[in-house]
């Protein structure tokens, strides 16, 4: 079941993953794979996409950190509050069928679809090595679910608390060096995203990635998300996307358009265009 | 064989399929996907002075009938837009309509002055968008001396082998006469219709979907009011007609070219049927044709006239 129109649920539960972000259950029946995102309205204030997880025993899940007006007053709603869905939506993820080991990188909240990943995948006894870097231990999404399913963890903190003292991008790095895996999956900052699609082609191995775009429909029809210079769309053709046509997105890791269209660079970038 | 081209205001087009504004026109890769399916022109989201977010979402949803959205005109301003609109006629090689919005008729002149040096084939003077605020008060295509006056002094400032067309709403009592007026004005075409105003509540939340309150609807639903409104237009006007809403299948278009229409705008069916829905119309409009025995889009035009 896909809804086009906000389907109006009441949150089934709230869980308190650390003290930025909490997860929300909610009853409704959906069809969404890992990778694929749904449209969260929040009356009043906002309607905004986020990962989509359907977790074994718990159904629907959306996992939110509250950095912004909105996601504030949805980290203020209690159990039984109502909020609109639809969805879900994009491309999503594939797992080779011959696959027997496969790595994640993760950043921040970029854990989301992966950790909807990791568990598909685990249920097909795919081995799963997972690169979770944030910025203290407190914030590492979901490490002890993954560790429960069987996901082999490689963490990384930036204030070294845990595990590697530095970016995620470095242990990965170390690892495809060495180590067969047949696809590497990527979701996290875009810097991040690029470094690792860097690593990956040197390394000529497999990988999709997220990439994340400002949106409004969904639908595919109002060009906010499209791409440079495919012009792919970003809710449809996207968000994963694999290394291939990856390529042809010139604009990946370089800019992206703002809610009135402008390009805009991102800061790590030198400006070249325009 | 079956020749889906049309001559549009002196402008010829493969086919008579045109991507509306407002939907996927927002960058030149955009309007490039477009064209690799099929379209036989295609249309800038309106530009504005400048620089407009819109609203905030959602402003954009299919409510089963059509899809509601009230975007609220975001663009990045025509200053920054004029390099987009140069890659655009650069990369592409179908037909470029630039549609064109303001607040006020001088600033519609301020706006195709600026995109005047680059020598668009087709400036669309944007009179009917719903998704406006207070500081635009009524919509300019409602009032027949408003839209008038903008098109006359948009007029002033092109060149004539720049075509203008007045994109109208049927939402005025006195349609067909601002149609008449537009072109007594210079219109060398005029666009209808524009999405049409609505509101649509959600019964549990208590209160409308789009955060907006108001928005427009296009799609299906609305497809016989551009039937109608294209109708009548046909019986009053001389300037050619890009007939659009809600045109979904090859039929859908035929069913607009009988009424009057020499081209056709499409948008929302790309969310029924894929951004390839631009190819799709084309055959089956083909295929309509040869089943019934016609030659030329130009042959059915105004056919439902007949008495």
């Amino acid at each position: 079941m896909r809804y086009d129109k906000p389907k109006v649920v009441s949150i089934k539960k709230i869980i308190e993953e650390n003290s930025r972000v909490k997860s929300f259950l909610f009853d409704l029946e959906i069809q969404a794979k890992p990778g694929q995102f749904v449209m969260v309205w929040i009356p009043g204030y906002d309607e905004k996409p986020f990962g989509v997880i359907l977790k074994d025993g718990a159904g629907l899940m959306i996992t939110v950190a509250a950095v912004g007006r909105s996601t504030k007053a949805l980290h203020q709603m209690k159990a039984g509050n109502l909020i609109g869905i639809r969805g879900a939506y994009g491309s999503h993820f594939h797992l080779p069928s011959e696959a027997k080991s496969i790595a994640l990188v993760a950043g921040g909240y970029g854990m989301v679809p992966l950790a909807y990943l990791a568990q598909e995948a685990r249920k097909k006894n795919i081995n799963v090595e997972l690169f979770l870097g944030a910025r203290t231990q407190k914030e590492l999404l979901f490490a002890s679910w993954m560790k429960e399913i069987g996901v082999k963890l490689h963490l990384s903190t930036d204030d070294g608390s845990v595990g590697h003292h530095g970016f995620v991008t470095e242990p990965f790095a170390e690892y495809v060096k060495n180590k067969q895996t047949d696809q590497v999956y990527v979701v996290g900052p875009e810097i991040m995203e690029y470094k690792v699609a860097q690593i990956c082609y040197k390394k000529q191995v497999p990988f999709e990635v997220s990439v994340e775009r400002y949106m409004k429909c969904g639908l595919g029809i109002c060009g906010q998300c499209c791409v440079d210079n495919t012009g792919w769309r970003m809710c449809v053709e996207g968000p994963i996307i694999n290394g291939e046509d990856l390529k042809k997105i010139i604009e990946f890791g370089k800019y992206h358009r703002t809610a009135s269209g402008k390009v805009e660079y991102f800061p790590w970038v030198k400006k070249t265009k325009n | 064989m079956v020749d889906l081209s049309v001559d549009l205001a002196g402008i010829t087009l493969k086919n008579p399929l045109i991507l509306a504004s407002g939907i996927m026109g927002v960058s030149a890769s955009s309007l490039k996907y477009v064209e690799e399916n099929g379209a036989g022109a295609v249309t800038l989201k309106s530009i504005g002075p400048k620089d407009r977010e819109g609203h905030h979402n959602p402003t954009v949803f299919a409510w089963g009938e059509g899809v509601a959205n009230s975007v609220g005109l975001s663009n990045p301003g025509v200053e920054v837009a004029l390099a987009m609109i140069k890659e655009s006629m650069d990369r592409l090689s179908v037909p470029l309509i630039v549609s064109i919005f303001a607040d006020k008729a001088e600033n519609f002149v301020r706006v195709a002055d600026k995109i005047m040096p680059l020598k668009p084939l087709v400036i669309e003077v944007n009179l009917s968008c719903p998704n406006t605020e207070d500081e635009f008060g009524k919509m300019f295509s409602l009032d027949l001396g408003a839209a008038e006056r903008v098109v006359s002094m948009v007029r002033t400032v092109c060149d004539r082998s720049t075509k203008i067309f007045a994109k109208l709403t049927p939402e005025a009592t006195d349609f067909t006469t601002i149609g008449k007026a537009v072109e007594n004005a210079g219109a060398d075409g005029i666009t209808a219709i524009n999405t049409v105003l609505s509101s649509i509540i959600d019964p549990y939340m208590g209160c409308p979907i789009l955060n907006n309150k108001i928005g427009g609807i296009s799609g299906r639903a609305i497809k016989p009011v551009g039937i109608e409104a294209v109708y009548n237009l046909y019986k009053t006007v001389k300037v050619p007609i890009i007939g659009t809403g809600g045109i979904t299948t090859g039929e859908d278009a035929i069913e607009y070219i009988m009424a009057g229409a020499t081209a056709l705008g499409v948008g929302s069916a790309i969310y029924y049927r894929g951004i390839d829905v631009f190819q799709k119309i084309a055959k089956e409009m083909k295929d309509f044709m040869e089943k019934m025995g016609y030659k030329t889009i130009t042959e059915m035009r105004g056919m439902a006239h007949r008495s």
